[in-house]
């Protein structure tokens, strides 16, 4: 099964545990992606350089700034390749982030689609375009359900269109909130708890990597997609060195 | 056969074999829904079949045999679609025989059965599901109990109990949660988790609450009746057997720690005539045999304080400062105010007030039993003791509104008017 491992910070870490974090994070990555249970990861650029789109009305409506303005926020993803979820909780526990701050797994409802460029986005290695994260943040209040087919149907055809174009990186839906599990190890002992880490009432449906030419194309990219005209999606870039 | 024979046996099939067919079905299937479903079906068709037939000799074999066949049927129906099921009616699919002598292979597996039931068990108490699904779902898919049934027992709606139902098996099949046993460096965390799951459904029962006493006490029932069958599973697991002692030895005590009106009665008073001298009896029986083995875990500490108990002719023969030791080697393995609340009483009791009130002094910070009515009840109980009977009237006072029951507040109020304070805050005005 293809899960989703969100790295989530509360706020920055400490100098202390930042050097924890790099001193450990490399053995991690080395041992699960020798395992072929990692595919790979990416750290994400700070909150305040995302942009939020919706569409009403026909109009596009972007806003600066991060969906949720809460102290958590995503820093950043892996993707794994896992039997169940017992060994996505392994790895989990083993993820030095676990130890100081949480990650959340979520499993992908539909697999996971990988395009020819994920590896090399997995390296860090994005040449002339940029890659750009979508997430679909949705309530389950408004709007169609999670999980309604023409949505997603139609969130399918938008992607196709991507892949066509060469511009899709990776992406797909998630399994909805009830299929999140989240991480914490403190004193060696594995905490999980049932649900994803942040409490606010919307939550991430799905993820999608394009890449573009700029911060402008990824706003457009994001808009024809059907989520921005019932919810809104986040775009945010990558960081990279 | 006569029907109320039958009927009998077909019960207690139930509540044998239950647990054991759904467990083997899901493995078959991996469909959480189609096997309860498949499962009721082959209980009635026994209660259709068995006077006619008499009851097979292994009435689980049976039963499996018959849930598994419609589990095919379904299962071929569903794949072929709407058009073929009109076949299907035409010509009968082929079904195996539920004469057991004419199926092979099911019956040759009776120990992957009984793993098929370890393995629902820990599927059910998997620590990424939510905690109330996870008892939930154990009632229901090991205990047999049904949705309604379960509901009652949690005072809940039976439409929020069915939700809660359908969003944990949702889970383990959206999130990809094994069914198996897990391998052996998952296995004593998880088999924690297990035990702490049916000691929650026990306490659950357990746990003094008026109106629903039937229901409540079935809940004990099925703790301890999954205990028994988690011990058989799991001989060599020695905080199974603790927890099922532990469980036994509370249990002994149901019938005289509530009196005719449902007021609580506390350890020291209760009649111990009225104590089940079998269950003590199997309670001492286990824990005995397991502290032998010498991997002492929190169940057996608690198991073997409750026996002290349990012993004990009188409360005035309570060996209090063995209880007070066996609550410090708790604290340590288990660091908790709520023990160390207990090791207060403990230590109390075995003589030295002023130390126990200490600890509970000591305790008073404590943010976790802010809301806990029996650190108040504690103090105010020990200051009584001491003859402080002003000091102990204010702290049953601020005991009161904090007391969960109808049944506890009684009592707190009954002991204000002993220590002669006014218990005019307990009292509900007359509507």
């Amino acid at each position: 099964m293809n899960y989703l491992l969100f790295i989530w910070a509360d706020g920055m870490p400490a100098p202390d545990e930042l050097a924890v974090l790099q001193r450990e994070i490399p053995g991690w990555v080395e041992e699960m992606d020798r395992r072929g249970v990692r595919l790979l990861g990416r750290e994400l650029d700070l909150p305040e350089t995302a942009a939020t789109v919706r569409v009403r009305d026909g109009q596009t409506l972007v806003t600066d700034g991060p969906f949720a303005e809460t102290k958590e926020f995503v820093a950043g993803f892996d993707l794994l390749e896992c039997a169940d979820l017992d060994e996505a909780i392994e790895v989990a526990a083993k993820c030095p982030i676990s130890w100081i701050q949480q990650v959340e797994i979520r499993p992908f409802s539909d697999g996971l689609r990988l395009g020819a460029q994920a590896s090399a986005f997995g390296r860090g290695e994005d040449g002339a375009v940029s890659p750009y994260l979508l997430s679909m943040w949705v309530d389950g209040t408004s709007g169609p359900p999670p999980g309604d087919a023409a949505v997603l149907r139609e969130g399918e055809a938008w992607r196709q269109d991507l892949v066509a174009r060469g511009i899709h990186v990776l992406g797909n839906p998630l399994g909805g909130t009830d299929t999140a599990t989240t991480v914490r190890v403190r004193d060696g002992e594995t905490l999980l708890s049932d649900g994803p880490f942040s409490e606010i009432e919307e939550f991430i449906a799905g993820i999608d990597v394009v890449s573009c030419a700029d911060r402008q194309e990824a706003i457009q990219l994001a808009a024809a997609h059907p989520i921005a005209r019932y919810h809104a999606i986040e775009v945010r870039p990558f960081y990279s060195e | 056969m006569t029907t109320p024979a039958v009927q009998r046996a077909v019960d207690a099939a139930f509540r044998e074999e239950w647990g054991r067919v759904v467990a083997t079905l899901i493995r078959r299937t991996g469909d959480w829904d189609l096997a309860e479903e498949c499962a009721q079906e082959a209980f009635t068709e026994a209660l259709r079949r068995w006077p006619v037939d008499g009851v097979p000799q292994r009435p689980g074999a049976w039963l499996t045999t018959v849930a598994g066949n419609r589990a095919i049927d379904r299962l071929r129906r569903g794949a072929r679609g709407a058009e073929l099921l009109e076949q299907a009616g035409r010509e009968a699919l082929p079904r195996s025989d539920t004469n057991e002598d004419a199926m092979p292979e099911l019956f040759d597996e009776t120990d992957e059965i009984e793993d098929d039931r370890l393995r629902l068990i820990f599927t059910c108490c998997h620590p990424a599901l939510p905690l109330e699904g996870r008892v939930a779902l154990t009632l229901r898919s090991l205990a047999g109990l049904t949705t309604a049934e379960i509901a009652h027992a949690f005072l809940v709606p039976e439409a929020t109990m069915a939700k809660r139902l359908t969003r944990t098996k949702g889970k383990i099949a959206a999130a990809g949660i094994p069914y198996r046993v897990p391998p052996a460096h998952l296995l004593p965390e998880r088999t924690a988790g297990v035990l702490a799951v049916l000691y929650l459904m026990f306490n659950e029962g357990h746990s003094a609450s008026s109106g629903t006493e039937l229901i409540r006490a079935g809940l004990c029932d099925e703790a301890i009746r999954l205990g028994r069958a988690l011990q058989q599973m799991m001989p060599d697991e020695p905080e199974a057997i603790g927890a099922l002692a532990l469980m036994l030895l509370h249990h002994s005590r149901r019938h005289a720690r509530v009196g005719g009106d449902g007021e609580l009665i506390t350890l020291e008073e209760q009649d111990r005539d009225r104590w089940d001298k079998a269950e003590i009896q199997e309670g001492l029986r286990l824990l005995e045999l397991v502290l032998h083995r010498r991997q002492v875990g929190p169940y057996q500490l608690q198991a073997a304080i409750a026996a002290c108990h349990a012993r004990a002719a009188s409360a005035a023969d309570t060996d209090w400062r063995e209880i007070a030791g066996l609550y410090a080697l708790l604290e340590a393995r288990m660091p908790s105010p709520v023990v160390s609340l207990n090791r207060a009483v403990a230590v109390a009791m075995a003589g030295d007030l002023e130390a126990g009130l200490a600890i509970v002094d000591a305790l008073s910070g404590e943010a976790r039993l802010e809301r806990y009515y029996l650190l108040e009840a504690t103090r105010a109980d020990l200051l009584r003791r001491r003859g402080d009977q002003a000091a102990a009237a204010a702290a049953y006072e601020r005991a009161l509104p904090l007391a969960p029951s109808e049944v506890e507040r009684r009592y707190l109020s009954s002991r204000l008017q002993e220590v002669g304070g006014s218990s005019a805050t307990a009292t509900t005005p007359n509507s």
